[in-house]
């Protein structure tokens, strides 16, 4: 059957308007990222599942969760975990979409979404050394401090100081996605609402909520709460030894029971955590269920140029222009603290911190005077896109072959790879590193680029399935009918998934290049990528600081230009894809 | 199946067979079964290259692995691969204790030169059930104060001597805070309780404590947290407070003296001078070290608690043991010796000279004349009792500490409290209890 053009006419009993690939050339193009999804995700979760309830072959019911919850501090560490999966998106949502609001016109909007959407960027490891930095427990280095006299890495108060960090990192994406979104409303509908007598507040109800915001905001909401399970890599940077345990989470619990490999209770402990996952995951898409295929009407309404809307009276501008002024100043502080520390000698890093004279850049000299820092930026580098090439184009092939599933079939589908997506590896550490020694990768190069192959193919599924459903039927046809192979009907098809395509592309590589858990895990003295490094540097913090500054600084820029080059792509990528 | 030793004697039988029938083989592929030795260390950055250094007067090439700092992992994954470096050089004996275990070291005959090398005292820390698995290349001695020349806190003959000075200075306003202490590493505190330990247990009771038995409720174990409250309860003890000492971590105590001199001494092992290297400016005084009293109430010398690196053999090929006879000559070390920041108990080395630093020969002497040497303890615990951030000894003493700078902490209550906890610990140690013959003869 393979190498036959084979053109399935569209089934009008499911789905009128689409053609169906045959089952076995779904299957063959699917296989590869199956293969490995399998081997890196499905099998080490099953593994998980079974450990948790069986002891050498016994079946112990719930002994091991006893042994996992009896652990001093386990309840409070499930507790924070929800705690910062409520918390931090609501903050980071509200927080969002208020900037969004205020930064929708004008000169200042642009230079203040720039200083806000930096931070997204950063490496988690980057964002703990410089809160860290900000939060010093001395007066005369830590401005947090300094300005208060309050030690906000004290037992009581350091999860706070964990979540501004936090929030600091990921109030730039909520603000990109809801002006994308506030440049989609149609502002004829407000029109409407007015003329029909409608007051503010109706305006935004009806013109505004119901249409787009409801779903962004959930949207938005969902995305940050899966991403504070990544609070893990801030905790283990910024919370002194001695206050570990007052901002444990799930994740740090984890690591501390299962110290990489195996057991009952930390099986236990990882089945607890992906209840908790799957609940949330059912929640939010219940929250923003939707048919399949996407309805296609908001993502292809024209964006209308809104400059011809009244810009408001002049008290109001100002208030706008304050707030504005004062949220870029509150996010530029951190930066100029990192980029002043690294300026600073090692000697008055430590010693007097970032506000001393003179600057010098003898704490680059010493970051990269060992050549460590040198190899493990070229090995991330090398790293980061070859995983990215791989990710798109194994999953470039996997969209195309499910992309016209019908509604039962494509829902189950998509429910797998959503929660293949955001299975948290500190779970499967210990099943995916048996796989590795299996395949003699562990602690290589190699084994660390197949598990981020893993873990970032359900989502380069998940976005560039939407974007090929969303695909004319003629152009398959015609791709279908002068292609021989099934290869090259996706090659065909490329170009009408570019945008997402290069939004999975740079996505991954970002997410490669950020990466601190899998190096952490499954890296080694061979394999050292640059969170690992990172993290490494900070276990004497204060008299490292100035060389970990400049190593941050450094390991910073990359992803920075990534970000700040490819923003667009990314909104329009995450917005017009699976978050649709 | 072909167990691993058998498998390498056969290899060198298969060598020394062919050997006999007139092939010609360049000796050193006889040796090392036609590929370089390599050995697998923990160091890493200056370290690593100091070791590098040492290892290129040895007349062939060997090839140095850093493991980084989970030596074990990186063994076991090796283990498993077929392909085990031909040595490791271990950071502490629990790992060695453990691949003893597991059948995968060879041990090493106990010769006279060995005897000449090592004190008796430091060759029995290296030795399971009165075998000798490793020598040493490299050792710590963690009981320390140091000082600027400058410090009103000086030598005292007892314990309680040098409390009685925390205490005066403490009281003193124009003086800085007596004690820099990095209670953010619980290492830091673990290092404190096992001195005193050391100074007041007998061979057999902290055998039996590091081999994870419940004797924590011993009278002399109880006396020693009382010592450590007594010295760190009271107010003005720490720069910015306990809690702040909390946050602190060892390098920046150390800073504390010797940087910004906001406090008089800190307590930890030899390892300190590098970091108050690390940050001299020309001009700075040479620090001052003194020893860590003895309660009163011992009989008997200052405690010395030690920790090092000793080299193992992964691989019984006469290649990997003429790598570890060369390991102990005396002038194997001297370029590390005379860079600095390194410590070797080896009579024979000391003796050459090879010491550029006096102060790093002072320290040589003390770890030499040392009649019991004592491991640190919480690195030859594991489990429940092991330490990590957060977890195990590391965190009792972290709570202690917090509990004991309370103001009005009731000693014996706080006390009982730590007592009660380790002992819990012990009580639900999975580790192997068994004692080793011959610990203490």
């Amino acid at each position: 059957m393979l190498g036959v053009t084979r053109l399935i006419l569209p089934d009008s009993r499911h789905m009128p308007g689409r053609a169906h690939p045959g089952a076995l050339t779904t299957l063959v193009l699917a296989l590869p990222a199956a293969a490995i999804l399998g081997a890196i995700v499905i099998w080490p979760v099953a593994r998980v599942l079974v450990t948790s309830v069986f002891d050498h072959g016994t079946y112990v019911g719930l002994r091991h969760f006893h042994a996992a919850l009896e652990q001093p501090g386990a309840w409070a560490a499930i507790g924070r975990t929800l705690l910062w999966g409520a918390l931090v998106p609501a903050i980071v949502t509200t927080a969002g979409f208020g900037l969004a609001w205020q930064t929708r016109r004008g000169p200042t909007g642009r230079i203040a979404t720039l200083v806000l959407v930096a931070p997204i960027a950063l490496p988690l490891v980057v964002t703990g050394i410089v809160f860290r930095l900000v939060y010093d427990p001395d007066p005369t280095r830590g401005p947090a401090t300094g300005l208060t006299g309050v030690s906000f890495l004290s037992p009581r108060l350091v999860t706070i100081a964990l979540m501004s960090a936090f929030v600091w990192a990921w109030v730039g994406l909520a603000l990109l996605v809801f002006r994308t979104a506030l440049d989609r409303v149609q502002p004829e509908l407000a029109d409407v609402v007015r003329k029909l007598g409608g007051s503010g507040r109706d305006v935004f109800r009806d013109a505004l909520w119901h249409p787009v915001m409801r779903r962004t905001f959930a949207m938005v909401f969902a995305v940050v709460a899966l991403a504070t399970m990544r609070s893990f890599d801030l905790i283990l940077v910024m919370a002194p030894g001695s206050v570990l345990d007052e901002a444990s989470v799930l994740g740090v619990l984890q690591w501390q029971t299962s110290a990489g490999s195996l057991n009952g209770p930390a099986a236990a402990l990882g089945v607890i955590w992906l209840a908790i996952v799957g609940a949330a995951i059912a929640g939010a898409a219940w929250w923003t269920r939707q048919r399949w295929p996407p309805p296609l009407t908001l993502a292809e309404a024209t964006p209308t140029p809104r400059d011809h809307e009244p810009a408001g009276p002049l008290a109001l501008r100002t208030m706008r222009r304050t707030i504005l002024l004062s949220a870029s100043a509150l996010w530029l502080i951190p930066m100029v603290v990192l980029v002043g520390t690294s300026l600073q000698s090692p000697r008055s890093a430590a010693l007097f911190g970032w506000w001393h004279r003179p600057t010098t850049l003898d704490s680059y000299r010493r970051a990269l005077d060992s050549g460590e820092l040198t190899r493990s930026l070229v090995l991330t580098g090398v790293l980061a896109v070859v995983v990215a090439c791989v990710v798109t184009g194994l999953a470039l092939l996997a969209a195309y072959a499910t992309a016209w599933m019908d509604s039962p079939a494509a829902h189950v589908g998509g429910f797998a790879l959503l929660g293949a997506a955001v299975v948290p590896v500190l779970v499967i550490a210990g099943p995916v590193d048996e796989v590795l020694r299996a395949l003699h990768l562990a602690n290589t190069s190699a084994g660390l680029a197949l598990v981020h192959i893993a873990l970032g193919l359900p989502f380069g599924i998940l976005l560039l399935r939407n974007a090929f459903a969303d695909v004319d039927f003629q152009e398959i046809v015609e791709a279908r009918l002068v292609s021989d192979r099934p290869w090259q009907v996706v090659q065909r098809l490329a170009p009408n998934v570019v945008t997402t395509a290069v939004a999975v592309l740079v996505l991954e590589f970002i997410q490669v290049w950020d990466d601190f858990v899998v190096g952490l895990l499954f890296g080694g003295p061979d394999a050292m990528p640059l969170g690992a490094l990172l993290h490494g540097g900070t276990r004497q913090f204060v008299a490292n600081s100035g060389p970990l500054a400049a190593s941050a600084v450094v390991a910073s820029l990359v992803p920075l230009l990534a970000v700040l080059a490819a923003r667009r792509h990314i909104v329009n990528g995450l917005v017009s894809g699976a978050l649709r | 199946m072909i167990s691993r030793r058998s498998f390498l004697s056969q290899s060198a039988a298969t060598a020394a067979a062919a050997a006999a029938a007139g092939l010609t083989l360049a000796p050193s592929c006889a040796r090392n079964r036609g590929r370089r030795l390599e050995i697998a260390v923990v160091w890493s950055d200056g370290e690593l290259d100091r070791f590098r250094e040492v290892l290129r007067a040895y007349p062939e090439p060997v090839d140095v692995t850093s493991a980084g700092d989970d030596i074990g992992a990186f063994l076991n994954a090796r283990h498993r691969a077929g392909n085990s470096p031909d040595l490791a050089v271990l950071p502490f004996p629990g790992l060695m204790r453990q691949l003893v275990a597991d059948s995968r070291l060879t041990s090493i005959p106990e010769t006279d030169v060995l005897r000449d090398r090592y004190p008796r005292a430091w060759l029995d820390l290296l030795k399971i059930d009165g075998v000798l698995y490793g020598v040493w290349v490299k050792a710590a001695h963690k009981s320390l104060f140091w000082r600027l020349p400058t410090s009103p806190i000086a030598e005292a003959d007892t314990w309680e001597g040098l409390v009685s000075q925390v205490d005066q200075a403490a009281g003193d306003p124009d003086l800085p805070a007596p004690l820099a202490i990095g209670a953010a590493d619980g290492w830091v505190l673990t290092d404190w309780l096992e001195n005193l330990l050391a100074a007041r247990l007998t061979c057999d009771t902290y055998h039996r404590l590091s081999r994870g038995h419940d004797r924590w409720h011993d009278g002399q174990v109880v006396k020693a947290f009382g010592d450590l409250f007594d010295m760190w309860h009271g107010p003005g003890r720490f720069p910015g407070g306990a809690s702040r000492a909390l946050l602190t971590q060892h390098e920046e105590a150390v800073l504390q003296v010797f940087g910004t001199k906001t406090a008089l001494t800190v307590f930890e092992g030899d390892f300190v001078t590098s970091v108050i290297g690390r940050f001299a400016e020309p001009g700075d005084p040479q620090p001052e070290f003194f020893p860590f009293p003895a309660p009163a109430a011992v009989e008997g010398e200052q405690p010395l608690v030690v920790g090092g690196d000793a080299a193992v053999l992964l691989n019984d090929s006469q290649g990997a043991a003429d790598l570890l006879a060369w390991l102990t000559e005396p002038d194997s070390f001297a370029p590390w010796m005379a860079a600095g920041g390194f410590l070797i108990p080896n009579q024979k080395a000391h003796d050459a000279h090879r010491y550029h630093d006096p102060l790093q020969r002072r320290l040589a002497q003390q770890l030499l004349d040392a009649t019991e040497p004592r491991f640190d303890l919480s690195d030859l615990l594991s489990g429940t009792l092991g330490g990590a951030d957060g977890q195990g000894s590391w965190r009792f003493l972290q709570d202690f500490f917090l509990a004991a700078t309370q103001p009005g902490a009731q000693r014996q209550r706080v006390v009982a409290e730590v007592t009660a906890r380790f002992s819990a610990a012990a009580r639900h140690y999975e580790g192997s209890k068994s004692l080793d013959r011959h610990a203490c003869s």
